[in-house]
């Protein structure tokens, strides 16, 4: 009788072998598929096996492309496929959860797997899908309210150190990859596809009353935030922020503040 | 007949389903009750979950698992199980089931609903990681028969004898997919009266019923149509037996309207008033 666990390691070389079934059974010689599979009256040890290995890619194909849509859409369908089958190969599910499963795609599209034209635009778009699907589930945490917003002290702001809600990635691109999301949910099929040239773009994409925005920051904005997400008080950031080459003025930072903290972007304000 | 935990027949439900929340939300539809994916909410604090909060103060839920993985060879996965039972909690759920299979090995997860060699060593294997889980979740886990593409080798008794002493042996509930149990029986030649009727009475809490494609070579359990005839007759003979069951109706591909698979779980109301109307209980197992 074969082992249980040494049945089940070959039959998982089987059904997600990328290659025909039989290149599959070749690539996993620790059992051929007669001593391990019955046949049926219609279909041989093999073709059994098959049914399995066909569904593998599908499903895996398919979790991609429900986190990834405009990176799938970019690509072209057949290129997608084949984009899914190569990332699998090096990046298969170690989760209980498909949710995590394409976790390392920016990454390794960056580093030019899947072999397709554009790798660092393609990667730009996968990183700001991958930040949606992150914000999208991220714990719900309070935002800071008005009133607890009003009930620091004029001259204590100063000193405030801003702690972000759960539900926040603040992102910097070279390509202006929101473009591409917002032109192919604008208008379903009969969209218009933006040219993506090379321009870099800072968003935040951050989640309120469980829908996900995503805003485009200017370059001191992101840089103000990034300063007050890494921990640096409020009087630090904005120092930081007019020590900048081409400074705004300060009535502009401070609004950019107003206005993420109306927006809800921070959970918790303390005094260390 | 009542199963041996007195575990609640919650009448005829569907599967929670993201396409189908904005109906919920603003319907808040006439139904007994929601399957909810635990996958789905267990990793989430956004909007599923949101919903699912909402749902389960107006409906009786049950949880119903694709990675628990309870054939593996790999360890039990504990985060997993904590998780697990945290959401078990929070949606006050009725019952925990998953299916008896295998997922991955090695650390991997394939996503899918392996089949599991039927013969004394598996058994063995199933019966104590299904009393762990058990123990775990402080609850008994119900297990459900997958449809199934090949047979081992190795299998040296018939699915429903398999069920039937690991339910004895681990003391757990069975979910019992008649659509599986005919796609099954389709593909492997058995007869899949007889398998229904082999099943211990007083261990189903749950039915499932689904629509499959005939491939020529074989069935597959697609969950994307309507259930064939000669499953809802499959349904009305196991009914005859354990008497009114949860039942669940599983649309998971090309999912339409809200109202057309509500439609499709209703048909389960002629077997289940027909047993109700024969006034008689359901055979001893």
């Amino acid at each position: 009788m074969i082992e249980l666990s040494r049945l089940q390691q070959w039959m998982q070389a089987v059904v997600t072998h990328p290659g025909e079934i039989g290149d599959a059974l070749a690539a996993a010689p620790a059992l051929r598929a007669e001593q391990a599979i019955r046949p049926s009256p219609t279909l041989s040890p093999a073709e059994r096996l098959a049914i399995y290995q066909g569904m593998y890619p599908l499903r895996m194909e398919e979790a991609l492309r429900s986190d990834y849509p405009g990176l799938a859409h970019l690509v072209g369908d057949d290129a997608f496929a084949a984009l899914a089958r190569a990332y699998v190969a090096t990046w298969p599910s170690r989760s209980y959860t498909l949710n995590r499963l394409g976790d390392n795609l920016p990454e390794f599209l960056r580093q030019g797997g899947g072999g397709l034209r554009r790798p660092d635009l393609l990667a730009d778009l996968a990183t700001l899908e991958r930040a949606v699907s992150e914000v999208f589930d991220a714990e719900e945490t309070p935002s800071l309210t008005e009133a607890e917003i009003a009930a620091v002290a004029p001259e204590a702001w100063a000193e405030a150190v801003l702690e972000p809600i759960a539900a926040l990635r603040l992102l910097e691109l070279r390509y202006p990859a929101g473009l591409w999301l917002d032109a192919i949910r604008a208008e379903g099929d009969e969209h218009r596809h933006p040219k993506l040239s090379r321009r870099d773009s800072r968003l935040v994409v951050y989640r309120r009353n469980y829908a996900v925005y995503r805003e485009d920051l200017e370059k001191p904005a992101h840089a103000l935030l990034a300063d007050l997400l890494a921990g640096r008080s409020l009087g630090e950031a904005l120092e930081a922020a007019l020590d900048r080459p081409r400074a705004p003025q300060p009535e502009r930072l401070t609004g950019w503040f107003r206005q993420w903290a109306s927006a809800g972007l921070f959970r918790a304000v303390r005094f260390p | 007949m009542a199963n041996r935990w007195g575990l609640p027949d919650l009448g005829i439900g569907i599967g929670l389903r993201t396409v189908h929340f904005p109906h919920i939300l603003t319907e808040w539809p006439q139904l007994d009750w929601f399957e909810v994916l635990s996958e789905n909410f267990m990793d989430t604090g956004g909007r599923p979950l949101h919903v699912l909060d909402q749902v389960v103060e107006r409906y009786p839920v049950a949880l119903h698992g694709v990675s628990l993985g309870i054939g593996n060879t790999d360890p039990l996965d504990r985060e997993y199980l904590k998780k697990l039972k945290a959401l078990a909690a929070r949606s006050r759920a009725a019952w925990v089931s998953d299916h008896l299979c295998w997922t991955g090995v090695a650390g991997r997860n394939t996503h899918d609903l392996l089949p599991m060699p039927l013969d004394e060593p598996a058994l063995r294997h199933v019966t104590a990681r299904v009393r762990e889980v058990s123990d775990f979740l402080e609850r008994p886990l119900v297990l459900e028969n997958p449809s199934s593409y090949l047979e081992f080798v190795s299998s040296s008794m018939p699915e429903w004898e398999f069920l039937a002493r690991l339910a004895e042996d681990a003391d757990c509930g069975l979910l019992l997919d008649v659509n599986n149990v005919y796609v099954s029986s389709v593909n492997h030649g058995f007869d899949a009266n007889a398998y229904v009727d082999a099943i211990p009475a007083d261990r189903v809490v749950q039915y499932h019923l689904a629509g499959h494609l005939n491939k020529g070579s074989h069935l597959l359990d697609t969950h994307s149509d309507h259930a064939r005839p000669e499953v809802w007759d499959l349904y009305a003979r196991a009914v005859k037996r354990t008497g009114l069951v949860a039942t669940l109706y599983e649309w998971d591909e090309d999912i339409p309207a809200f109202d057309v698979v509500v439609a499709e779980a209703h048909k389960a109301r002629a077997a289940r008033e027909a047993f109700a109307a024969a006034g008689t209980s359901a055979a001893p197992r």
